[in-house]
């Protein structure tokens, strides 16, 4: 038996104003190249000022991983030629990250718990973009020098499910925190994966293969399943030495394959040294101070929901697992509407209606909660409460607006219930007679001709009372 | 430290340049020297001295994050290019 054994470097891009050493904007739907300077550009003499709002959320993001902030942090030069780096380096920093020894709680299925360490979190720069023509490469770097934040976790991941989980609950840190769009197809989350295995029970580590190019959390299991499968196929062939080495390896997701990134190892001599046009990065105590003042994350707000709205641990991680959902949620309940409808009311009827996302729907919180709000204080049924919200998705009208056009309103008033059921009765005195004669069975096809004489709108519940009492 | 033939190719790897057949042994030579050169910083001792050790110890300059942009520079740099088109810059073709 094997076991895997996986760490992930997630670069998140934060999500500032402005690069990391210039006062370039970092917008990039525009056209190419618009967004540079000299210094992004890096012409000769142009030196890097670096953002003090990267900082900032560096020091966020340390604080709600429990991590060291190193209050004293260095950046380096990584050397590598590549068109999309015209200084032919990186800043980064490798010897005195921002952010160390973090670590990341995730709860998967067959355990309550496991922390999953976090090695390293650390500053440094993105490159620009390349596009292949047949014949040549066009160069945009309106990206090249914008903030990422690069967070390397231990190798503590043992399976694929693991691995979201990981990735899943980073996310939701990171937007809750605000600090980066964190959007994976954009590019503004991206993951490597690094993969090796051994037999159970061994605690050495084997060689780690990385796998590059991968862009949603399906097609990073597909990868570490298809990695794992080439690497156990190769141990149990007897050429593990020989076929597994160390490299990157680019997932092909067409062919299903992950296939070797040629040529890379043997030029691969970043030649590190300390960045010298940049001094040392200092926190000092104000920024300390302000940055470590996060607002809540996302395990405590699923506590919260759980221990103060009564909800399940279930619903509470659905609700929680986005930061705007929660939000939404949370302001339907100061409106007024219970927990629990509530989260059904969004989590499964609203969110099963909509074909884009939860911020572009019509229907914002306060309607949502009113709807909830009618069905509680028994206005509509919940059935027509359905219909309602169809009509709220598709065109601008209020709650209310919506009941009384479509006719919805229920009726709970027992003297008008009263006086439909008297009116079916008399109207079927030989169906009374049957039934009081023991034909129980002719119950419901009363209480389906009230319904009908209603309209629907009769408060079934009702009906039933009343129907029970008058036969 | 040697500078000899197989440095120089590496090097040449490294910094993607190509040195010239007849140039390689005037090159090797130069370059031994400045190596040589740096290596009289060996005999201080630096006992003692932080590796992080910079001239001035003050903390780099934090900007604020404020968008500055002009339109102007980028169309002056594209302009200097030796090939540009549709506001982007023009490379040999990279093979992956």
């Amino acid at each position: 038996m094997f076991e895997t054994v996986i760490g992930l470097e997630v670069h998140t891009q934060l999500n500032t104003q402005t690069k990391l050493f210039c006062s370039c904007a970092t917008s990039f739907d525009q056209r190419a190249n618009l967004n540079t300077c000299p210094v992004c550009l890096a012409l000769p003499g142009a030196l890097p000022r670096f953002n003090r709002s990267v900082l900032h959320k560096a020091v966020s993001f340390g604080t709600a991983v429990d991590a060291t902030i190193n209050r004293v942090s260095h950046f380096d030069r990584k050397s590598y030629f590549y068109p999309d780096s015209p200084s032919a380096y990186q800043i980064t920093q490798l010897y005195t990250p921002i952010v160390e020894h973090g670590r990341l709680e995730i709860e998967p299925k067959d355990a309550d718990s496991k922390i999953i360490r976090i090695n390293r979190a650390h500053i440094e720069a993105d490159a620009g973009k390349n596009i292949h023509d047949d014949s040549r490469s066009k160069v945009d770097l309106n990206r090249a020098g914008t903030p990422l934040l690069e967070i390397v976790s231990e190798p503590d991941m043992r399976s694929t499910e693991e691995v979201t989980l990981y990735l899943k609950k980073l996310h939701s840190i990171v937007r809750y925190l605000d600090i980066s769009d964190a959007n994976m197809q954009e590019g503004s989350f991206r993951v490597d994966v690094n993969v090796s295995i051994r037999p159970k029970g061994d605690d050495k580590l084997y060689t780690r293969v990385e796998i590059k190019n991968i862009n949603s959390f399906k097609f990073i299991t597909k990868a570490i399943e298809i990695e794992v499968e080439r690497q156990i196929d190769a141990w149990e062939d007897g050429v593990y030495d020989e076929v597994i080495v160390q490299e990157t390896r680019l997932f092909d997701q067409a062919a299903q394959v992950t296939r070797s990134m040629r040529g890379k190892e043997d030029s691969a001599d970043y030649r590190y040294f300390l960045e010298p046009d940049l001094l040392k990065v200092v926190v000092d105590d104000e920024m300390y101070e302000s940055a470590i003042e996060i607002p809540e994350l996302p395990d405590a707000k699923r506590a919260r929901f759980i221990d103060e709205l009564g909800l399940s641990p279930y619903d509470a991680s659905v609700l929680t697992s986005d930061l705007y959902m929660a939000n939404y949620f949370e302001s339907m309940v100061e409106d007024g509407a219970g927990a629990k409808m509530s989260c059904v009311w969004l989590s499964v009827e609203l969110q099963g209606r909509l074909d884009s996302s939860l911020e572009e729907s019509l229907v914002d919180a306060p309607k949502l909660a009113l709807l909830v709000k009618r069905i509680e204080d028994k206005t509509i049924s919940a059935k027509a409460a359905k219909e309602v919200l169809d009509h709220l998705c598709s065109s601008k009208i209020g709650v209310d607006e919506a009941i009384d056009k479509l006719g919805l309103k229920q009726i709970s008033d027992s003297s008008a219930i009263e006086a439909i059921v008297n009116d079916v009765l008399s109207a079927n005195q030989d169906k009374v007679e049957q039934y009081r004669a023991g034909k129980d069975k002719l119950f419901g096809f009363f209480v389906g001709q009230v319904m009908k004489a209603s309209k629907g709108s009769a408060n079934p519940q009702s009906v039933n009372e009343i129907l029970k009492r008058e036969l | 430290m040697r500078v000899d033939d197989e440095l120089l190719s590496r090097l040449e790897k490294l910094s993607m340049l190509k040195i010239d057949e007849s140039e390689r042994t005037e090159c090797i030579e130069q370059l031994d020297k400045i190596v040589s050169f740096v290596q009289n910083l060996s005999s201080l001792d630096t006992d003692g001295v932080d590796e992080v050790f910079a001239m001035n110890q003050s903390a780099t300059a934090l900007r604020l994050d404020e968008p500055r942009s002009s339109s102007d520079i980028a169309d002056d740099i594209l302009k200097n290019a030796p090939l540009s088109e549709d506001s982007f810059f023009i490379v040999p073709k990279i093979i992956e």
